[in-house]
């Protein structure tokens, strides 16, 4: 069974612009993944309709084996709960610090005061931030930044992480950093994607990629390279 | 969802603490526009009061010739007993009018020349319904226009009896008009504060929900907030509301009561009315708060 599943999945934006043309991809358990492609041809759609920030216009997408697209607005949280997600702009609270800013995903879960105190440490160890619990995300460099956003997404330890561009703001040294601690996270048995950009990247870590363009699938290939 | 008091709160008054130019603004856009309205609605009400205070006191006198009958005297107090709008008729002999005008004039030189009793008797006709004033009036006259025989004059205070009531009435819907567009600019205000501080912290909101945060759970400190900071600032409202009408008016007033013998004056603390009016402000206050947080969450909890 497929972890994510995309069924003739076709989105048309409010402005009738075609985002995804009937695309069909499917995601195994554990496995990582790359979207890639150019610039509007609909890696961030994707994912936005993986996490149902926007619906599907036609098709359905399965996570877990569960269709979510005729999910209840109120079973949405839910679905987010088992999604870790990462952005290129990190989306850190600038007023909370390093250990808040972890401890806020858990806190508006309404996970108990234990389970905080216990599974933030954790995480930081893993992204390599446990010294840095008391700074503010300004107090950070960039890539620190995106491993402090990284353990927030997976602080729930999510089966599923995605990752919109997370090195798209990282000078190559540091996108060497997050590869890694993403490397780590799938090989706890994480299902990853992740949208990029990043030639040398894809290129190096040698995984499955999926090209896309103007909304199809051009490309699937099993220990791919960026460009065909 | 489980309840977690002090997620809430510490979450609210972190908020507070973190957001104070927005918090300190909400209240303040609170407190001076319920203030304002607040204000407005006490002077309204004893305008109000002021006035239907002088209404009551009209008066109309008819004063009889000297030769009046007995059984006209009868008659015409029995016919005005029998009018609805007369609340109480007093008859006042020749000699109860000269006692009365005597006792006024107390030491004045005026008495050493009144010789004999020049002073009519008459009738004191009060009201239940004073604005009908000029219609009782016009029952005294014929259809030539003068007056019915045995009567001498009659006196309402004709020039400004009939005016008092039309400017009462105007003021009374200006009043209700000028009550309801400040209320209106108040919740339009304290609307767009609140609004604005949620817009501040829009990220918040979004990393809220791309957690996997329920609505409720998003939700609640900002209504919690909302409504802090409506009671807050509507009881700073009601609070200079209280030391400006017990320090700054009640001479102003004090002069009106005594001049107009007006009792229930809602300033002076001596009707409950000023009770409503605070208690109302609160109330006023908190609801605004609270829903204009619920109305503006809406823009940003479909994250
Ligand atoms: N909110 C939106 N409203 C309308 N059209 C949109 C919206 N978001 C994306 N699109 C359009 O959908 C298409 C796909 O956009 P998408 O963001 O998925 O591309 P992308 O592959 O992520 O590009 P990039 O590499 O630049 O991030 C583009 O043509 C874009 O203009
Ligand atoms: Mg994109």
């Amino acid at each position: 069974m497929n972890m994510i599943e995309l069924r003739n999945v076709s989105k048309v934006y409010e402005d009738k612009s075609v985002a995804l043309k009937n695309i069909n991809i499917g995601i195994k358990k554990g496995e990582f993944v790359f979207l890639v492609g150019p610039s509007g041809s609909g890696k961030s759609t994707i994912i936005k309709l993986l996490i149902r920030e926007i619906p599907v216009t036609g098709g359905a997408i399965f996570i877990a084996g569960r269709n979510i697209c005729n999910l209840k607005y109120s079973r949405v949280p839910q679905l987010r709960r088992n999604i870790g997600s990462v952005f290129q702009d990190f989306k850190l609270l600038p007023n909370k610090t390093v250990f808040e800013n972890v401890a806020f995903a858990l806190e508006v879960i309404g996970r108990p005061g234990y389970v905080i105190k216990l599974q933030v440490p954790q995480v930081l160890k893993l992204v390599g931030l446990e010294h840095k619990m008391k700074s503010y995300p300004h107090q950070l460099s960039a890539g620190e930044q995106q491993r402090v956003s990284i353990a927030r997404a997976f602080v729930n330890r999510p089966p599923i992480l995605l990752a919109d561009e997370p090195t798209g703001n990282l000078d190559p040294v540091n996108s060497e950093g997050i590869m890694k601690l993403l490397s780590r996270i799938n090989l706890i048995g994480t299902t990853v994607a992740m949208a990029t950009h990043d030639r040398n990247i894809v290129n190096s870590m040698r995984r499955r990629v999926i090209e896309l363009e103007e909304g199809e699938v051009i490309r699937d290939q099993k220990r791919g390279v960026y460009g065909s | 969802m489980i309840f977690r008091p002090k997620y809430f709160f510490g979450e609210t008054f972190s908020g507070l603490r973190r957001n104070f130019l927005m918090f300190f603004t909400a209240i303040s856009t609170v407190a001076i526009t319920l203030f304002m309205v607040g204000f407005f609605l006490i002077i309204v009400y004893d305008v109000q009061a002021i006035l239907s205070s002088v209404k009551s006191q009209v008066e109309v006198a008819v004063y009889l010739k000297d030769n009046a009958t007995q059984e006209f005297r009868d008659y015409l107090e029995s016919e005005i007993k029998s009018w609805e709008e007369v609340s109480e008729v007093v008859f006042i002999s020749k000699e109860q009018a000269l006692e009365k005008f005597k006792a006024d004039n107390e030491g004045s030189d005026i008495l050493k020349e009144i010789q004999g009793n020049p002073l009519p008797a008459s009738f004191e006709i009060r009201l239940s319904s004073p604005e009908k004033v000029e219609q009782i009036a016009l029952r005294f006259l014929t259809k030539e226009g003068t007056y019915i025989d045995g009567v001498d004059e009659v006196i309402y205070g004709q020039n400004y009896v009939q005016k008092l009531f039309q400017i009462t009435a105007i003021a009374g819907s200006i009043a209700f008009l000028v009550i309801v567009m400040l209320l209106l600019a108040a919740i339009v205000l304290i609307y767009n504060t609140i609004r604005l501080s949620i817009h501040a912290r829009r990220k918040e909101i979004e990393v809220m929900k791309l957690v996997g945060a329920t609505n409720w759970f998003v939700r609640i400190p900002f209504l919690f907030e909302g409504f802090f900071e409506g009671v807050v600032g509507s009881i700073i409202a009601v609070i200079m509301l209280f030391f400006i009408s017990n320090y700054l008016l009640i001479r102003g007033e004090k002069a009106i009561i005594d001049t107009l013998r007006v009792k229930e004056l809602a300033i002076l603390g001596s009707s409950n009315v000023i009770l409503y009016i605070y208690a109302g402000i609160i109330i006023l206050g908190g609801l605004i708060g609270l829903l204009s947080s619920s109305f503006a969450l809406k823009r940003y909890i479909r994250v």
